[in-house]
């Protein structure tokens, strides 16, 4: 299973390479699509992670035993569809290219798959139809 | 051979007409030719579903008992404008509430109303003999009201810059939000379907055309706002803004699905409308004009950064724009629109229907717009002494 997980540092955990653990303890290879640290040394990683159901629940609670805070990212980018008018304002700005136009109706999909969760889409939108969960 | 609006509309009215949006015919008269294709279509449709900030609404609320003359006018917190008879208003679609956190405004007013909500409507007036009420506060929806037309100064603008922003800094603008150092670019034109751009020098399209707005029918009433025509051309077609049209339509004919309030972050309140036009192929001009494709359609770069004097940095086609990303001196820059192409071929889709089911008829204008028209800057000046006038 492919699972997409928000981890949450602080200052105290901070110099801790979650990656490196990953990889190690648990022959994961996670792939990092957004790390931040900021000023105060907090900030956060999201990283896309294959592995068994098991396994990828062993290693998240490591990773909660070491004082991180872990989440699951499902529904982390929501699209209310009724109110999207399609104008593709968002198209161009999203980093992970999500969002594209149909071809043929040249409606504006949106591939919550690669959303990195960097939220720069949510004030493109003048329709207030894009929401970040997270 | 040519074909009168009358031969037409008996067509429409037999349901025989031929009709094709100004899609579908850019590939008919590939194949069969200009020729060929004005015999046989009768009526191109066209479409746009944009951003019209020059939008608003004429409203009358009927009297109360006691009667009141509203001269401080707010629905739902937005400001209406109180300078017209009694219970008469204009509301303006850029309008913002108070309370701007809010991001509504007068555009959301208007969709509200389309869509059949109530309306919180609180008036005062000064008190008269005549009209002794001071102040109201109920109320109101699209059925209460008596009458209930968008009359919209400058809409459908004929072609539009494209946006981008070399500057170091993200902008927040009506064009969308532009990424730093040109990462981004946004255009706003539905290109071959656009109504002014299938009929550039409007040869057909005039004061009294009947066109679909918002989901009604509505009327093109004058020329709009910054008419201009002096604008440099391609293939006949202007590369810039240029021709706008004034427009008029029934609210109470509307669906809220064509009008909507925008909250566009950092600029602030517009309408997004649909608007479409169908042009009759009275002759093979018309028809080749309306045959236009987004590959001869043209639009410039301009840099958003500069307050103003912003000088066309590149020309692109709309079939480049479309295509996801265009070429600046050997950078890639990812394109997207602020109009809707899907909403503009719904427009044009819809309008071709309603055509084909007899229930749309062809209105003659019976006055043609402006053939010059140029735009005035404003100037900052003094005023002049009274001999100078
Ligand atoms: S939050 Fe929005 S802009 Fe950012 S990656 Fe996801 S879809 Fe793209
Ligand atoms: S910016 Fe909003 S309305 Fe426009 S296409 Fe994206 S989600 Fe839809």
């Amino acid at each position: 299973m492919r699972r997409k997980v928000r981890v949450d540092f602080d200052e105290l955990n901070v110099g801790e390479s979650v990656a490196y653990i990953l990889a190690t303890e648990f022959g994961l290879k996670p792939n990092i699509v957004k790390a931040q640290v900021n000023d105060d040394s907090s900030g956060l990683m999201i990283f896309i992670v294959d592995g068994e159901e098991e396994l990828l629940d062993k290693a998240m609670g490591r990773l909660k035993s070491m004082g991180f805070e872990v989440r699951d990212l499902e529904k982390h980018i929501t699209r209310d569809k009724a109110r999207c008018w399609s104008c593709g304002a968002c198209v161009s700005i999203c980093p992970s290219k999500s969002f594209t136009y149909d071809p043929e109706t040249w409606e504006v999909h949106l591939d919550i798959d690669t959303c990195i969760a960097c939220g720069s889409c949510v004030t493109s939108c003048s329709v207030k139809a894009l929401k970040l969960n997270i | 051979m040519a074909k009168t609006y009358e031969e037409i509309n008996e067509k429409i009215r037999s349901k025989k007409a031929v009709v094709c949006t100004a899609e579908e015919v850019v590939d008919l008269v590939r194949k069969k030719g200009v020729e060929k294709a004005a015999e046989e279509v009768d009526v191109v449709t066209t479409g746009t579903f944009g951003a019209m900030c020059s939008s608003g609404a004429f409203l009358n609320f009927g009297h109360s008992t006691p009667p009141i003359r509203m001269t401080n006018i707010l629905l739902n917190g937005v400001q209406a404008y109180g300078g017209l008879a009694a219970v008469d208003t204009y509301i303006g679609a850029t309008q913002m509430t108070e309370d701007s956190e809010k991001g509504y405004g007068g555009a959301h007013v208007i969709e509200d109303l389309i869509a059949g909500k109530d309306i919180h409507l609180r008036a005062t007036g000064p008190g008269t003999d005549c009209y002794v009420r001071k102040e109201i506060d109920t109320y109101v929806s699209l059925d209460d009201l008596n009458e209930a037309y968008l009359y919209n100064p400058r809409n459908s603008y004929q072609n539009y810059g494209v946006a981008t922003n070399t500057s170091d800094k993200a902008l927040y603008t009506y064009m969308g939000k532009l990424l730093p150092k040109m990462k981004n670019a946004s255009y706003s034109s539905a290109g071959q379907l656009s109504p002014l751009l299938n009929d550039p020098h409007c040869d057909v399209i005039g004061i009294g055309t009947r066109i679909f707005l918002g989901g009604g029918e509505g009327y093109v009433s004058w020329q709009g706002t910054q008419f201009k025509t002096d604008v440099e051309e391609v293939g006949g077609v202007p590369v810039a803004g240029a021709r706008t049209l004034a427009v008029i339509g029934d609210m109470k004919q509307m669906d809220p699905y064509y009008v909507r309030g925008l909250d566009i972050h950092g600029y602030g309140i517009s309408l997004a409308l649909g608007i479409g036009v169908p042009l009759p192929i009275l002759d093979e001009g018309v028809m080749a004009r309306a045959a236009v494709s987004d590959e001869d359609l043209f639009a410039e770069m301009l840099d958003y950064s500069l307050p103003s004097g912003r000088v066309p940095m590149a020309r692109y086609s709309y079939a480049q724009l479309r295509s996801g990303k265009i070429e600046y001196q050997g950078k890639t820059i990812r394109t997207s629109s602020m109009s809707s192409y899907a909403g503009a071929k719904k427009v044009a889709q819809e309008l071709k229907d309603r055509i084909e089911r007899g229930e749309f008829l062809l209105n003659a204008p019976s006055l043609m717009l402006p053939k010059a028209g140029s735009v005035k800057p404003l100037k900052v000046r003094e005023a002049r002494r009274c001999a100078e006038r």
